[in-house]
C-alpha cells in the first residue's frame, strides 16, 4: 500500500515537473535535479528490495534508516547549493546595480555636453 | 594626484545641505555623493551644490553605496579615495592630515581614528573582534578612510561586492591582500554620532554580532601579515 503510494507521488511529482519545464517556470538545472528525484521515487517504489540490498551490503541492519540518512543528506546538500546560488545572485545584483548608476551618471553627463554644443555662444 | 571624496547617503540631505559648502571651501579634491535610495532631496541638495551624485536604483547598505563610489573611482582613474559620513561627523578641515599621510606612499590605507567617540558597549564588541580577527587596529568601524590605488583595485573587486559593512571585513579583505594600513587620530564631532545604522536596535546589533564573528572565524589564517 504504502509502496503504491510513493509510486503516486514519484509519479505526480515528475508530471509536474514536465509541465513546469514546459511552461518555462522551471529553469534548467533546477529541473535536471527535480526530474531525478522523481525518478527515483518511482524506482525505489516500484522495487523496494533495493534499499534492503544496499543497505544489507553497506551493513545496516535497518533499511529504512538507508534511506532517511540518504534522503536528509540531499536535502542539505541541495540547500546548501541553494544558498550559494542566491550570494551569487546577490552578488550579481549588487554589481548590476552600482553599475547602473555609474552608467547613468556618465550618460547624463554625456547629454549635458551634447546640449551645450547645441547652445550658441 | 587626482583624489576623489566618496560620501554614502541615505535620507541625509539637510546634513548634505550643511556639509557640502564647508567641504567644497576646504579641498579641492572631487565630490562624490552615492545616493543608497533616499526618499528625501538628497540627490537634488547635491546636484543644486553642482556637484555628482550616484543615484542607486536599489538599496544596497552603507557599503554598497560606498563600493560604487570605489568603482566609480577605479572607471575614472583616481589615485586616492576619501570615504566619509554624511552626517557631518568627520569634520572636513581634517581630510588635509589623511591626505598629507597617503602622499606619503608608505601606507595603502590611512584611516582616521577617534576611539573617544564609541560607547563603552561597542568597545567590548571591538575587542572582542580584534581578538578573534587578529587585527590589530585601533578603530574598526572608521568610515574616515583614504585608500590608494591597490586598495582602489582589492575594494572594487566582486569579492568585496558581499559584504554588508565598511568595517572589519573590509580590512580583513585588505589584509589578505598585504596592504599596509596605519591609522592616524583624528577629532569627530561626537555630537552628530547619533544614529549608527549598525547600533540602532537590539536585533540589529545581534545579526550584525553574528555575521561578522561568522566572518572573522572564516578568515581565520586566510592573511599574510601584519
Amino acid at each position: 500500500m504504502t509502496t503504491l503510494t510513493i509510486f503516486i507521488i514519484g509519479a505526480v511529482l515528475s508530471v509536474s515537473i514536465l509541465y513546469l519545464v514546459r511552461k518555462g517556470k522551471l529553469h534548467g538545472p533546477y529541473a535536471t535535479w527535480w526530474l531525478m528525484v522523481a525518478v527515483f521515487a518511482i524506482v525505489l517504489s516500484s522495487f523496494p528490495k533495493i534499499i534492503d540490498w544496499v543497505a544489507i551490503k553497506v551493513g545496516i541492519t535497518y533499511p529504512p534508516t538507508l534511506l532517511l540518512v540518504v534522503s536528509v543528506s540531499f536535502i542539505l546538500i541541495r540547500m546548501l547549493t541553494m544558498d550559494l546560488a542566491l550570494s551569487r545572485k546577490e552578488q550579481k545584483i549588487r554589481r548590476l546595480t552600482q553599475r547602473l548608476a555609474i552608467l547613468e551618471n556618465d550618460l547624463n553627463k554625456s547629454d549635458s555636453v551634447h546640449t551645450d554644443h547645441n547652445v550658441p555662444d | 594626484m587626482k583624489t576623489l571624496i566618496v560620501i554614502p547617503a541615505f535620507n541625509e540631505a539637510d546634513n548634505l545641505a550643511q556639509l557640502l559648502p564647508q567641504l567644497c571651501a576646504a579641498v579641492t579634491a572631487d565630490i562624490l555623493v552615492v545616493d543608497d535610495f533616499s526618499s528625501d532631496g538628497t540627490v537634488e541638495t547635491v546636484r543644486n551644490q553642482g556637484l555628482t551624485c550616484l543615484r542607486l536604483p536599489l538599496q544596497l547598505g552603507a557599503w554598497g553605496a560606498t563600493q560604487t563610489g570605489i568603482r566609480y573611482a577605479k572607471r575614472h582613474d583616481y589615485d586616492f579615495v576619501l570615504t566619509m559620513d554624511a552626517d557631518g561627523q568627520h569634520v572636513p578641515h581634517e581630510i588635509a592630515g589623511l591626505l598629507k599621510a597617503a602622499n606619503n606612499h608608505q601606507y595603502d590605507v590611512i584611516i582616521g581614528t577617534c576611539p573617544q567617540r564609541v560607547s563603552r558597549l561597542k568597545k567590548i564588541a571591538w575587542r572582542f573582534f580584534k581578538i578573534i580577527s587578529q587585527i590589530r587596529i585601533e578603530d574598526l568601524t572608521s568610515g574616515f578612510r583614504v585608500y590608494n590605488k591597490k586598495a582602489i583595485d582589492v575594494l572594487a573587486d566582486k569579492t568585496a561586492s558581499l559584504l554588508d559593512y565598511q568595517d572589519v571585513g573590509v580590512l580583513l579583505l585588505l589584509l589578505r591582500a598585504d596592504l599596509k594600513i596605519t591609522e592616524i587620530p583624528v577629532k569627530m564631532d561626537i555630537r552628530k554620532d547619533g544614529k549608527s545604522r549598525v547600533f540602532s536596535s537590539w536585533l540589529v546589533v545581534f545579526k550584525y554580532m553574528l555575521q561578522t564573528t561568522t566572518l572573522c572565524i572564516a578568515n581565520i589564517g586566510a592573511k599574510k601579515s601584519q
